[in-house]
C-alpha cells in the first residue's frame, strides 16, 4: 500500500498459478498483511470509530445517546406549514403526479433521445426515449447528470460586465453601440467561436449571421474534437464523413483504439447495437468476437475478447499490416503479444470478408482513420457493415489554432464565444488567454462563469437544455427536438437566440420557439399542417425519418507510405484521453460525475497519470507517487496510477481536471493535462520525460470498498463450452420463506432481477440514474477516502490473467434482496426485514444505526449515513430531490430498494381500477431504464412469462456467493468468452479467487 | 457541635423519596399526555386561515361534492387544495362584494396564491395515496372526520402510526360501499361484520398481514 509494489513478484504470482484468477487491485494480488488488515477491519471508517473510546468513553456516549434519544423525534420547520395551491391550475400539471416530456440530452452537441420526468413542474429525472431511432431508450452518465446541471448552484446566474453584475439591457445597449461599425466593415475583425454543435437551427443562425456580416469569421473549439475522424475520411474519400458501424451484420469486430463502448457522442447508440448483435450471435451459438488494441485501457478494450496493449505510434503500423494481409500479403511473424493478437484478428477479418468491422476512435490520428477506411474497403466491409453519412457536426469552421494566430496578430477586434471555454480547452502551446487579452471586445456566453468568462468583458448566462427550445442531431443524423421542461431559472438565453440577436442588432429578435419553427417549416407549408407535424415531432422527441442518408463513397488515392520511425525512441509516449466521467471538463462542476468512480480505476474526484506495471517497475513508481511529465518545455504533475493493460512505455493523461474558477466545485481537483497537449496531434505526444517528484498523494478510490470474500464471484461462459451457471431445477436449499412460485401472482408479485454481465460495459449510467432517482447524497473526497461512498449500486471491475494484459470484467452489484438475508438476522430493532413480495425492506424511521446489518451483508451493499449529508443542500439543489423517496437523515442505514417507489406506483395503478396483477414491464428500476445495453431485467420471477424469468432460465444464470445459501433474488448471467477451440494462446490458469 | 440533622430530616428524606418515586410514574404519564394532547397534535384546533372558509356551509348546507374542489382524490396521491380559480367559479357570481372574500378576489386579480395553514400532515418518511384508499372503499370521514359539521376546519385525527394500523390490520371494519365513500356521517351499518369481509374480497383488499408490512407506507 505504500512504497513501490514488487511488480515482479505480482507478475510471478499471477502467471505462476497461485494468485487469484480474478482480481481487483494490485494490493489484492499481493495479499499483504496490511491489505488483509484493511479488509478485516470491514469498513475503514468503522475501524477508526471502534478504536477511539475506551470503556468509560463508551458508557458516557451510550448514556448521552439514551438521554438525548428523544430529541431526534423533534421536528424542524420544513416548509410544509402552509398549503399553497395555484391561482389557475395549469391544464396538465397534476399535483405530485409525474409528467414526461420528450427532449434530447446533449453530448458535445450530439443528441440522445430522452424523456424528462417532471413533478409539480420541476424536472427530476432523465429516462431514455425508447422510440428514439438512435439511442433506443438508453442513456449515458452525462445525460443522467444533466438534471443536476439544471439545478447546479455553480451555474452562471447573471449577466456580468468586467466581473460585475449587469443586465441583458446593458449588454444590448453595449452591442448596439458596436453594430454600425460592424455593419460598415462587413464584420471584418469579428470572430465567433462556438463549441461542438450539430443543431440545424444554430447552423442556420450562423449562416444568416455570416450573410449579414460577410467578413465575419467562424471558429469552433472542442476539448475532444472529432476533427481527426473527419480528416481521416477526407484523406480516404475526399470529404468529411461520419462512419456508423452495423454490428448486426458483422461476424467480427476489430478495434484499433476504437471507442464504440466508451463515453462519447456515440456511446449510447453504438453499445446498444453492439450488445444486441452479440446477444443475437450467442443465440446462434456464436461469439461476435471483439479484438481490441489500445495504448491505454478503455471500456472498449476492457470488453474485448482479445485485447492487447500497443503503443499509439504502432497503431498505424498495425493498420498497414492488416491492409497488406487483406490485399494478399504475407502474415507478419512477430511473436510478441501484439503479433499473436494481430494474427488472430487478421485471420478472423479475412475469413469474414464483407462481414467484419474495423474501427478506430475519436483519439485516433487522421492517418489511422484513413488506413482503417482503406482496410474496410479492401475487406469489402464498407457498405456492408459500415455506413457513411454526412457529418452531423457543423463543418467549415476555423480551428482554435487559427483563431489564436489571428488574435496574436491583432486581426481580431471582437471575439464572441458561444458555449465554449477555449481558455481552458486550448492546448498550452497556444497561450490562448494571453492572446485573447489583445482583443478589444470579448463576449462570452456559457452555462458557467468559467475561465473564458473570467477573461471576457461580457459574460452572458446561457439557458440549460432542459429549459430551452432547440434541436440537435444524433450521430446517425436523426434530428431531435429539445423542449423546455421548466421556465429558465436565471433568465438565460439559447444559442439561436444569441445568434439572432447578433444578426438582427437593433431589431427585436425572435424567441427560441419561433426560431425553431422557422427552421423546420417547409417552404409554402400550410401553417396548420406544420403545427400538427411539429407537435407530433415534439411529442415523439425527434423528426421521424430524419436520419442522414447513406453516402456512396469511393476511395481516392492510395495509402500514404509509412512515416519514419519516431524521432526520439528514448522518450515516453503520452496519450491524452477525455475523462470517462467528466469528458473534457465541461461537466466538471457536477458533483455526481465527480464522485462517480472512473470505470477502470475506480478513482473519484481527480484524474491520475496512468503508468504501466513495467514502467512502474523500472522507475520504482508506486500508485500515488506524484510524477512530473515534461515535454517541449512544459510539464504537468499528477499522482501515478499503475494500470494493468497499459502499453509499456505509454503514459496516459486525463482531460477535464485542473480547473481554475474561483468558488467552483471543480477548482483545485486533479491536474490540467491541456497544458501539455500539442497543437498538431491533440491526442498524442512523443518524447516526453517522466520523473518522480518525491511527493505522494494517494488518489481516493472505491476499488477495494465492498471487496467480497468467496468463490465464483465472476463467471465466464466460453461459447460452446459447458454451462457455468447454477444447475437449473436443482432442489432449492431449505428456507424459512415460502417458495415464490407457490404464491398467487395476484396476492404478491415476487420481484427479482437478472444482470447480463456480457452486456454490461461498465459505463456507469445505472449508477448515476440510481443516484438521481433515489436522492443519494454526494459525500466528498475525504468521506469517500474513509470508505463512506454512498452509491446503492456499484460496478465492480475485475481483472483476470496476467498483469500486463489482463482480461477485464464488470459486475454491477446492487442489493441482492436475498430470500434468507443475513442482514435481517442482525438488526436489533427489525429495521430491515422482508415483505411478502420478496423485497428486503429498509425502514429508516426504525433504524437506530447499529450498522450490524452492514457487517452481516456478504455483498457489502449497505451504506450508512455517518453525517448529515443532505441537510445543507442549497435550496435550488433541493428541487432535484425525488419527492417519492425519503431523504435520509444522519445515523440511518440505506441500500438499494429495487426502486420500491416505482413498484408501489405500479401496484396502486393496477390495483385501483382493474384489480389486475401488475403487468410485466410495468415496473422498470432506475438502473434498468438507464442501461444503454439492456443488461438489467427486472420483474416478477413467479411469472414464468416475465422477461426476467426468461433471462434467469439462461444456462449462464448464477447466484453471487450462492454457496452462502442467501438465495439472492438478483442473479447474474455469466459474461461470454471465446470457446476453447478459439484460443491458440496459452489458456488462462490459476485457482478461483 | 450542633446536630447535623434537624428533627424533621427524616420526614424531608421520606418526602424526597416519595416525590422521586411519584415523578418516576408521573413524568412519563404527563409526557405521554402532552404528546397526545391537542396542543401537540393539533386535533380539534381550527387555526386562523386567510379566508374563513366553512366546510359546514359549502359541503354540509350547500351539499357541494368533495370532489368539486379536491379533484385529485380519485386519481392522485394527494387530494389537492383547490386553485383560486375554483373559488371564483361561483364567487365571481355570488357574494362578489363580500369583505370576507376579499383575499380570494385579490389572489385572483394579482395572481398571488392563497396560503392556507396546513392541517393534515404526515412525517416525511410516510407515503399516503388518497386514490387507492377511496377507490377501495375507505371514506373521507374515516380520517378527516365529519367536515360537514366543521364551521372552521380542524384536524380530526392525530395520524399517529397506531391510527393507520388500526385500519390496515382490520380493513373490514372500515370499508364502505362505493356510494358511501363521500358520506361524511357514515357509521358502520349493523351488518358490517358480514358486509365488511365481502367488500374486502370484492375490492381485492389484501389482508392485515400484507397491509401492515413496512414497505406499504415507508420507502
Amino acid at each position: 500500500m505504500s512504497g513501490p509494489p514488487d511488480i515482479a513478484a505480482l507478475r510471478a504470482r499471477l502467471s505462476g498459478g497461485d494468485g487469484p484468477r480474478f482480481w481487483r487491485s494490485l494490493d489484492a494480488v499481493a495479499d499483504s498483511a496490511e491489505f488483509r488488515a484493511y479488509l478485516g477491519a470491514e469498513f475503514p471508517a468503522a475501524a477508526r470509530l471502534a478504536a477511539a473510546p475506551g470503556r468509560r468513553g463508551f458508557l458516557k456516549l451510550m448514556a448521552a445517546s439514551f438521554a438525548l434519544g428523544g430529541l431526534t423525534a423533534c421536528g424542524r420547520e420544513d416548509g410544509r406549514a402552509y398549503e399553497v395551491p395555484y391561482v389557475d391550475q395549469p391544464e396538465r400539471i397534476l399535483p405530485g403526479a409525474a409528467l414526461s416530456y420528450a427532449s434530447c440530452a446533449l453530448f458535445d452537441g450530439f443528441a440522445n433521445g430522452i424523456l424528462v420526468t417532471t413533478r409539480n413542474g420541476r424536472p427530476l429525472k432523465i429516462e431514455g426515449n425508447p422510440d428514439h431511432p438512435w439511442s433506443r431508450g438508453g442513456t449515458d452518465v452525462i445525460g443522467q447528470a444533466s438534471v443536476l446541471g439544471l439545478y447546479d448552484p455553480f451555474r452562471s446566474q447573471a449577466v456580468q460586465h468586467l466581473g460585475r453584475p449587469d443586465s441583458w439591457a446593458g449588454f444590448r445597449a453595449a452591442m448596439l453601440a458596436q453594430v454600425p461599425a460592424w455593419r460598415a466593415g462587413g464584420g471584418a475583425g469579428v470572430a465567433v467561436l462556438t463549441g461542438p454543435m450539430t443543431s440545424p437551427t444554430v447552423a442556420a443562425g450562423l449562416a444568416r449571421l455570416r450573410a449579414a456580416y460577410p467578413d465575419l469569421r467562424w471558429y469552433a473549439s472542442a476539448g475532444a474534437s472529432r476533427d481527426g475522424l473527419y480528416e481521416g475520411a477526407r484523406r480516404a474519400y475526399g470529404r468529411p464523413l461520419e462512419t456508423v458501424p452495423d454490428f448486426a451484420a458483422a461476424r467480427v469486430v476489430v478495434s484499433l483504439d476504437g471507442d464504440c463502448l466508451d463515453l462519447g457522442p456515440g456511446q449510447v447508440g453504438l453499445s446498444r447495437r453492439w450488445s444486441d448483435a452479440r446477444r443475437a450471435a450467442y443465440a446462434d451459438g456464436r461469439l461476435l468476437a471483439l479484438h481490441a488494441a489500445a495504448p491505454s485501457p478503455t471500456l472498449t478494450s476492457a470488453k474485448a475478447d482479445h485485447a492487447v496493449p500497443v503503443p499509439a505510434a504502432r497503431l498505424e503500423a498495425l493498420a498497414r499490416d492488416f491492409l497488406g494481409f487483406a490485399e494478399g500479403g504475407a502474415m507478419p511473424t512477430a511473436d510478441d503479444p501484439a503479433g499473436r493478437w494481430f494474427r488472430r484478428a487478421a485471420q478472423a477479418l479475412v475469413e469474414a470478408r464483407g462481414a467484419g468491422i474495423v474501427t478506430a476512435g475519436l483519439t485516433g490520428s487522421p492517418e489511422l482513420h484513413a488506413l482503417v477506411h482503406r482496410l474496410n474497403g479492401a475487406l469489402g466491409n464498407t457498405g456492408a457493415t459500415l455506413r457513411h453519412t454526412e457529418p452531423a457536426a457543423g463543418q467549415g469552421a476555423g480551428t482554435l489554432a487559427e483563431l489564436a494566430e489571428a488574435m496574436g496578430r491583432g486581426a481580431v477586434t471582437a471575439l464572441v464565444v458561444l458555449g465554449a471555454n477555449p481558455v481552458y480547452e486550448a492546448p498550452g502551446a497556444l497561450d490562448f488567454a494571453a492572446r485573447m487579452a489583445r482583443v478589444p471586445l470579448k463576449v462570452h456566453a456559457g452555462l458557467y462563469y468559467d475561465e473564458t468568462g473570467a477573461h471576457a468583458d461580457w459574460h452572458l448566462p446561457l439557458a440549460h437544455p432542459l429549459e430551452s427550445w432547440g434541436d440537435a442531431r444524433s450521430l446517425d443524423g436523426t434530428v431531435g427536438l429539445i423542449q423546455p421542461t421548466v421556465a429558465p431559472l436565471y433568465n438565460g438565453r439559447t444559442l439561436p437566440e444569441m445568434l439572432a440577436f447578433l444578426e438582427g442588432g437593433e431589431t427585436e429578435a425572435e424567441d427560441g420557439l419561433a426560431l425553431l419553427k422557422r427552421q423546420w417549416r417547409r417552404d409554402g407549408e400550410d401553417a396548420a399542417a406544420f403545427d400538427a407535424r411539429f407537435d407530433d415531432a415534439l411529442r415523439a422527441g425527434f423528426l421521424p425519418g430524419s436520419a442522414a442518408p447513406t453516402q456512396a463513397v469511393a476511395l481516392t488515392g492510395t495509402a500514404s507510405p509509412a512515416a519514419p520511425a519516431a524521432p526520439d525512441p528514448s522518450g515516453l509516449d503520452v496519450v491524452f484521453r477525455p475523462d470517462p466521467t467528466l469528458w473534457d471538463g465541461t461537466h466538471a462542476d457536477l458533483a455526481w460525475l465527480q464522485e462517480l468512480p472512473k470505470p477502470l480505476t475506480k478513482v473519484v474526484w481527480e484524474n491520475t497519470v496512468a503508468v504501466s506495471p513495467s514502467l512502474a517497475e523500472r522507475m520504482g513508481i508506486a500508485t500515488g507517487d506524484v510524477v512530473r511529465i515534461e515535454a517541449d518545455g512544459r510539464h504537468v504533475e499528477g499522482p501515478a496510477w499503475i494500470t494493468p493493460g497499459q502499453a509499456a512505455e505509454t503514459v496516459t493523461l486525463g482531460l477535464g481536471y485542473g480547473r481554475d474558477v474561483p468558488d467552483h466545485l471543480s477548482r483545485g481537483l486533479g491536474y490540467d493535462a491541456n497544458a501539455l497537449r500539442p497543437t498538431g496531434t491533440p491526442w498524442h505526444l512523443t518524447g516526453a520525460r517522466l520523473t518522480k517528484t518525491g511527493a505522494r498523494r494517494m488518489p481516493v478510490t472505491t476499488q477495494d470498498l465492498g471487496t467480497m470474500q468467496g468463490a465464483d464471484i465472476v463467471r465466464v461462459q466460453p461459447v460452446g463450452g459447458a454451462p457455468v451457471g447454477d444447475p437449473q431445477g436443482a432442489p432449492a436449499p431449505a428456507s424459512f420463506y415460502p417458495p415464490p412460485a407457490s404464491q398467487d401472482r395476484w396476492v404478491a408479485a415476487q420481484w427479482g432481477m437478472a444482470i447480463d454481465l456480457d452486456a454490461c460495459t461498465g459505463c456507469n449510467a445505472c449508477v448515476t440514474a440510481c443516484q438521481a432517482e433515489n436522492n443519494i447524497p454526494v459525500v466528498g473526497r475525504e468521506e469517500v477516502a474513509r470508505g463512506r461512498w454512498m452509491g446503492w449500486l456499484r460496478v465492480d471491475r475485475y481483472y483476470e490473467g496476467p498483469l500486463d494484459a489482463p482480461a477485464t470484467h464488470f459486475q454491477p452489484v446492487p442489493c441482492m434482496h436475498c430470500e434468507s438475508a443475513p442482514c435481517e438476522l442482525g438488526c436489533p430493532v427489525e429495521a430491515t426485514l422482508h415483505d411478502s413480495e420478496g423485497l428486503n425492506l429498509q425502514v429508516y424511521n426504525r433504524c437506530v444505526g447499529t450498522r450490524t446489518c452492514q457487517s452481516y451483508c456478504p455483498y457489502k451493499v449497505r451504506r450508512f449515513n455517518y453525517l448529515d449529508y443532505t441537510g445543507d443542500l442549497p435550496p435550488v439543489r433541493q428541487q432535484q430531490n425525488n419527492p417519492e423517496v425519503t431523504v435520509r437523515a444522519r445515523g440511518v442505514m440505506e441500500k438499494c430498494t429495487y426502486c420500491i417507489q416505482r413498484i408501489t406506483a405500479a401496484r396502486i395503478a393496477s390495483a385501483k381500477d382493474a384489480h389486475a396483477p401488475i403487468p410485466d414491464g410495468a415496473v422498470e428500476t432506475a438502473c434498468q431504464g438507464a442501461c444503454p445495453t439492456r443488461a438489467i431485467s427486472f420483474g416478477n420471477v413467479a411469472d414464468a412469462g416475465a422477461r426476467v424469468s426468461a433471462a434467469k432460465r439462461d444456462p449462464r444464470n448464477y447466484a453471487l456467493l450462492g454457496h452462502l445459501n442467501t438465495r439472492p433474488r438478483t442473479t447474474y448471467l455469466a459474461g461470454l468468452a471465446p470457446g476453447p477451440d478459439a484460443a491458440p494462446g496459452p489458456a488462462p490458469s490459476g485457482r478461483e479467487g | 457541635m450542633a446536630q447535623l440533622f434537624a428533627p424533621g430530616a427524616d420526614a424531608l428524606y421520606r418526602l424526597a423519596l416519595m416525590t422521586g418515586l411519584a415523578c418516576l410514574v408521573a413524568v412519563p404519564v404527563v409526557a405521554a399526555g402532552i404528546v397526545r394532547s391537542s396542543y401537540v397534535t393539533g386535533v380539534g384546533i381550527a387555526p386562523a386561515q386567510p379566508v374563513p372558509f366553512s366546510h359546514k356551509h359549502h359541503a354540509g348546507e350547500l351539499g357541494i361534492d368533495c370532489r368539486y374542489c379536491h379533484t385529485g382524490v380519485e386519481r392522485l396521491a394527494t387530494a389537492g387544495i383547490p386553485p383560486t380559480h375554483t373559488c371564483m367559479t361561483c364567487h365571481s357570481q355570488i357574494w362578489t362584494g363580500s369583505d370576507m372574500l376579499k383575499p380570494v378576489r385579490e389572489s385572483y386579480d394579482e395572481k398571488k396564491p392563497l396560503r392556507w395553514v396546513r392541517l393534515n400532515r404526515l412525517p416525511d418518511y410516510v407515503y399516503y395515496n388518497h386514490s387507492v384508499h377511496v377507490t377501495k372503499g375507505i371514506g373521507c370521514s374515516t380520517c378527516h372526520g365529519d367536515v360537514t359539521s366543521m364551521q372552521m376546519t380542524y384536524r380530526a385525527n392525530a395520524f399517529e402510526m397506531q391510527f393507520c394500523l388500526d385500519c390496515h390490520r382490520a380493513p373490514e371494519k372500515y370499508v364502505r360501499e362505493p356510494d358511501q365513500v363521500w358520506n361524511m356521517t357514515w357509521t358502520p351499518p349493523a351488518d358490517q361484520a358480514t358486509r365488511g369481509p365481502e367488500l374486502v374480497a370484492r375490492n381485492h383488499i389484501r389482508g392485515g398481514a400484507r397491509l401492515t408490512e413496512c414497505g406499504i407506507c415507508h420507502r
